[in-house]
């Protein structure tokens, strides 16, 4: 059968194409103009790659730059927010995949999509004008300070509380039925089934819902930007003020530097650092689904 | 008759271009009544084009209040303050020109004015009032009231706790609350007790830095360890929950920043140039209209009135720049 040449098919096959291509022009483009800026940074010869991630000062101004302290806090609230949102949004899943009526879930998942539509400044004040408030009443105002990593963690646990349980349930949901009326037939409980069974079978996609989440709170800026502090601090204390890389970058891009001084270029490699961790993190993510995914059938 | 006919012609014409001459182009809105004794009255309702400025946020709130002023009397254009710090305000009108006005609570320095020179801007300086730096603390801080500048130094460097300062202030951290680098109460503040040198502040353990002062004045309002310094306007829009000190038994007021005893006051300015004022005579219009009125306004957005002399040199550079314009 000889093939035609449909015009209309081929026009629409070439608009497809384009838009694909600009896709990956544009991460092309942010890519080089994040090299380039950094580039910049380590060529002034003000500072060597060691010294920028092993340094324990990060001020710009009198020549510190120690991305330590900024990455710490990075990791704290990223960390914190895990710790909220890897449980809570498992259990979610599990709920939602394995116990709740179609009823409940008709209710339980649109309301759980809303806590995903909120602006993350929302969530930024929520964090100051309540979670701090209310930490400093269970552990006291001095050891709580008013800008806190542990307020601005809990509140990027919360936002991605929804991602995550919404990830894991599609994974859990796609747990063959075949596996879970098995272990009804061992006699399993409802629980056991939940826990031993499918939770195991569907643990590729729960670890990379995981893993996105973490990558999410990683990159999240107007949260820890209201909530956390606006100054750089080594600290393993989640109570006091710490600086994250995104606060960081937002608070210095507000206007006041001037184009190609060193602390400007400063702010494109911590970008390029940001970018860095969360490529390896989706990298890692992909390998996991594909390494721990239990082909079943 | 027919010469009767004639004058009366030619008065009509002459009349006309007289009118024609007190009304140029874009200068509608200069009216003979004036509130001012030495600066045309401005008719807010004529002037019309955009305004753009940005600089200083110890001005800001000043800016603000006088754009509300302008509005309010008739102004329909649009006017954007941008809050963003001294230095970067004065980067934005003598390096890259984007703005018509340049907020600043530091007067410009020489390489600012040569970076203007350089896109063909004379910086004109208008100072507008007096600032009183605050130094504040939380209400409920009980054991400091009063600081000398050798204290100021230890607690604002390295003194880390409160009772490295004074063995009889609490074995607490000492929590700082200041203005970011690029804000010229920043530099102010660094110059006042550092002599320029900004290691020793910024070497500061617990130090939060931030371009908002509203950031900082929640930040000392979270605990009664805190301190910060600000511009005195937030210090008077706060005063129900924070505590201004005394520097050297001196506390701020309109009495000690007139007399200059009060070690802390700096002036403020806005910056434009003549060229500016000149293209756009909205830019004229508003600083005709600023420093008519910014001592009716000033004291109640928190600062003081800047000494009398230096008011009229300002209205004086306005009338020098703007003359035979209008």
């Amino acid at each position: 059968m000889q093939k035609k040449l449909r015009l209309g098919e081929l026009v629409i096959q070439l608009t497809l194409l384009l838009f694909g291509v600009l896709s990956i022009l544009i991460t092309a483009g942010i890519v080089l103009t994040l090299g380039e800026e950094s580039l910049r940074f380590f060529a002034s010869g003000e500072i060597s790659i060691w010294k920028f991630l092993t340094a324990a000062k990060w001020q710009p101004a009198i020549g510190e730059y120690g991305i330590l302290p900024l990455a710490s806090a990075t990791l704290m609230t990223s960390l914190i927010a895990m710790l909220i949102a890897a449980p809570l949004g498992l259990f979610v899943a599990v709920y939602l995949s394995q116990y709740a009526t179609p009823r409940v879930r008709a209710v339980l998942k649109p309301i759980l999509e809303i806590l995903a539509g909120i602006p993350t400044v929302v969530y930024g004040y929520f964090a100051l004008t309540f979670i701090t408030p209310l930490l400093r009443l269970v552990f006291g105002e001095n050891v709580v300070s008013i800008y806190n990593t542990a307020s601005a963690g809990i509140a990027i646990g919360i936002l991605i509380l929804p991602l995550i349980a919404s990830m894991s349930e599609d994974a859990l949901g796609a747990v063959p039925r075949s596996l879970k009326e098995a272990a009804f037939a061992l006699g399993a409980t409802k629980l056991e089934t939940s826990l031993s069974v499918v939770v195991p079978a569907g643990i590729s996609g729960v670890a990379a819902a995981f893993i996105v989440g973490l990558s999410r709170a990683i990159g999240e800026t107007m949260i820890v930007a209201l909530a956390a502090g606006a100054g750089s601090a080594l600290t393993a204390n989640p109570f006091r003020s710490a600086e994250t890389m995104t606060g960081y970058i937002v608070r210095i891009s507000g206007g006041d530097l001037g184009y190609d001084t060193v602390d400007y270029n400063s702010i494109f490699a911590i970008g390029i650092v940001l970018f860095l961790i969360t490529l390896a993190l989706n990298i890692v993510s992909r390998r996991i689904v594909r390494r721990f995914r239990e082909v079943y059938e | 008759m027919e010469k009767v006919a004639v004058a009366a012609v030619l008065l009509l014409a002459a009349g006309s271009l007289l009118s024609a001459q007190s009304s140029k182009k874009g200068f509608e809105w200069v009216t003979r009544q004036s509130d001012d004794p030495l600066l045309p009255g401005v008719n807010s309702l004529k002037v019309t084009g955009g305004i753009i400025s940005a600089g200083s946020s110890t001005v800001y709130p000043l800016s603000e209040r006088m754009v509300e002023r302008f509005k309010d009397e008739g102004y329909q254009g649009s006017i954007t303050v941008d809050s963003i710090g001294s230095g970067a305000g004065l980067e934005r009108f003598c390096v890259a020109g984007e703005t018509d006005v340049a907020n600043a609570s530091r007067a410009i320095k020489s390489s600012e004015v040569e970076s203007a020179r350089k896109i063909g801007r004379e910086p004109l300086e208008f100072r507008i009032g007096t600032d009183a730096l605050a130094v504040a603390v939380n209400k409920s801080n009980t054991f400091i009231t009063n600081a000398n500048k050798e204290e100021l130094r230890l607690i604002f460097s390295t003194a880390r706790k409160w009772s490295d300062v004074n063995p009889a202030w609490p074995k607490q951290d000492i929590l700082r609350f200041i203005p970011g680098t690029d804000s010229g109460t920043f530099d102010y503040f660094v110059e006042e007790l550092f002599g320029k040198k900004k290691e020793p502040i910024l070497g500061a353990a617990n130090l939060q830095l931030s371009e908002d002062d509203n950031v900082l004045v929640q930040g000392v309002e979270g605990s009664p360890y805190a301190i910060g310094f600000f511009g005195y306007a937030y210090f008077q829009e706060n005063k129900d929950k924070l505590k201004v000190l005394s520097i050297n038994g001196v506390a701020p007021s309109a009495e000690t920043v007139n007399k200059a005893t009060y070690p802390l006051a700096r002036p403020l300015f806005l910056y434009s140039s003549a060229k500016i004022m000149r293209e756009k005579p909205q830019v004229a219009a508003f600083l005709a209209f600023y420093l008519t009125y910014v001592n009716e306004e000033i004291r109640s957005v928190g600062y003081f009135p800047a000494e009398a002399e230096a008011l009229k040199k300002a209205k004086q550079n306005w009338l020098d720049a703007m003359k035979g314009a209008y």
